[in-house]
């Protein structure tokens, strides 16, 4: 065998890098499992009473209602239900890109704790322009 | 739109195909999910578009905490190309708002058309590459190599460690912009061109990039969700069934899929793209210029 020539770019994973690892593993996990378990819910309720539903933005956004959530969640309301397996689903990723920029502070590797405050800056603009621009 | 046993189950098994697919394929499941939801349960696109957003997030997860569990995931180059997929994510959200519904059936009968020809124009070279050892004597760019951007990871299929060194950051990036834009404007992750660019442009394996692209996904699509979830797009009752059955498939497809070579995918996948790129024409165009070709179901 001719010895072949490679070159040395990457360095070996740290420790911390391991603890990023682990951190994405455990939020992107639980996200899943949670959001999965109040989708199972929702919809056995929702098999049960079988209705119509409206398939238009105005009744949807009629019940976005932190109140009637809540009690919706309680009295096991299917709406309500989906409703906040679809908002923790969303904000699954959110939880990610913090874990992360905390996982690379920790390592104090700034370059990518500034990557990753871009990326989490670009999903706050976003919602602030939701919120601005369609009420 | 009645909420039936019939409409909720058959919704919850094509989203469990779409998402098994979609793992498997290492594309999102929503680029099968809404065609299906779009020509099989008749919703309307935008509806379509915002559910399959939402259960996208919801592959990413499953899919994506394996190869992160796995160390396949590189995440510090998922971390550099998601800045430039979530600015392209709020641009095509934004644009998806504004557009009609035909216009963006027609948008997406192009967008399979394209990963139909991008899945056969990079066929079988990955295999090839890694045992030739090539994807370890690229050399890294400047930006690449200041981020120190590269990696090893254990392939199953190849049996052994590849190791790799990642250059092309600038094409990278702009082709990430540009999948972000086709995830928040049809509702897909853009797996396909995160993919492609990765593994043609950036010298990054094909596994990894899969890999990688489904992490970057999950933020890219949680941009697209924001956005319709504000504007009121988000229809819990159809995003229940979808994004469950998503992951559900997702994650069955996902502990096949490291086990699995990548070519044979490839062709199951161009096949498939085909059939509802047409689905999709038929439907644009029938909407939007009142043409009629015919449908094969």
């Amino acid at each position: 065998m001719p010895q072949r020539k490679e070159v040395e770019t990457e360095q070996p994973k740290t420790s911390t890098e391991e603890n990023v690892y682990a951190g994405v593993y455990r939020v992107l996990l639980a996200g899943m499992l949670v959001s999965s378990v109040l989708f199972a819910i929702g919809i056995a309720l929702a098999l049960l009473h079988p209705a119509f539903f409206p398939l238009t933005a105005k009744w949807v956004r009629g019940h976005y209602h932190a109140l009637w959530v809540l009690h919706g969640i309680i009295r096991g309301n299917p709406l309500a239900l989906m409703m906040a397996a679809t908002v923790l689903l969303i904000l699954t990723p959110v939880a990610r890109v913090v874990t992360s920029i905390y996982a690379f502070a920790v390592d104090r590797d700034w370059k990518y704790v500034a990557i990753t405050s871009i990326v989490l800056l670009i999903m706050i603009a976003t919602a602030v322009a939701g919120w601005l621009g369609l009420r | 739109m009645l909420y039936s046993y019939h409409f909720a189950l058959l919704l919850l098994g094509a989203s469990t195909v779409a998402g098994f697919f979609g793992a498997l394929l290492g594309v999102g499941g929503g680029i099968f999910i809404v065609p299906a939801m779009v020509l099989g349960f008749n919703l309307p696109m935008k509806i379509a578009v915002a559910a399959s957003i939402v259960s996208v997030i919801a592959t990413s997860n499953a899919g994506g905490s394996a190869y992160v569990d796995q160390r396949i995931t590189n995440l510090k180059l998922g971390m550099f190309l998601e800045m430039f997929t979530t600015a392209g994510a709020l641009s095509g959200s934004v644009l998806a708002l504004y557009l009609r519904e035909s216009v963006m059936a027609l948008i997406f009968a192009v967008m399979l058309l394209y990963m139909a020809y991008a899945a056969f124009s990079t066929r079988n070279l990955d295999d090839r590459r890694i045992a030739a050892g090539e994807f370890a004597k690229a050399q890294p760019d400047r930006l690449t190599g200041f981020l120190s951007l590269g990696g090893t990871y254990r392939d199953l299929a190849a049996g052994r460690d590849v190791r790799y060194v990642v250059n092309g950051s600038f094409i990278g990036a702009a082709i990430a912009y540009v999948a972000g834009i086709a995830s928040g404007l049809l509702g897909v992750g853009g797996g396909v061109l995160k993919v492609s660019a990765m593994n043609r442009y950036m010298n990054v394996p094909m596994k990894v990039a899969v890999g990688t692209s489904k992490l970057m996904i999950g933020v890219t699509a949680a941009v697209g969700s924001i956005l319709f979830f504000m504007a009121g797009l988000i229809h819990f009752v159809v995003v229940g069934p979808v994004a469950l059955g998503t992951t559900i498939g997702a994650t069955v497809g996902t502990t096949v899929m490291n086990r699995l070579h990548s070519v044979a995918l490839k062709w199951l996948f161009a096949a498939l793209m085909l059939y509802l790129a047409y689905g999709m024409l038929v439907r644009g165009l029938n909407a939007a210029f009142h043409i009629h070709i015919p449908n094969f179901g």
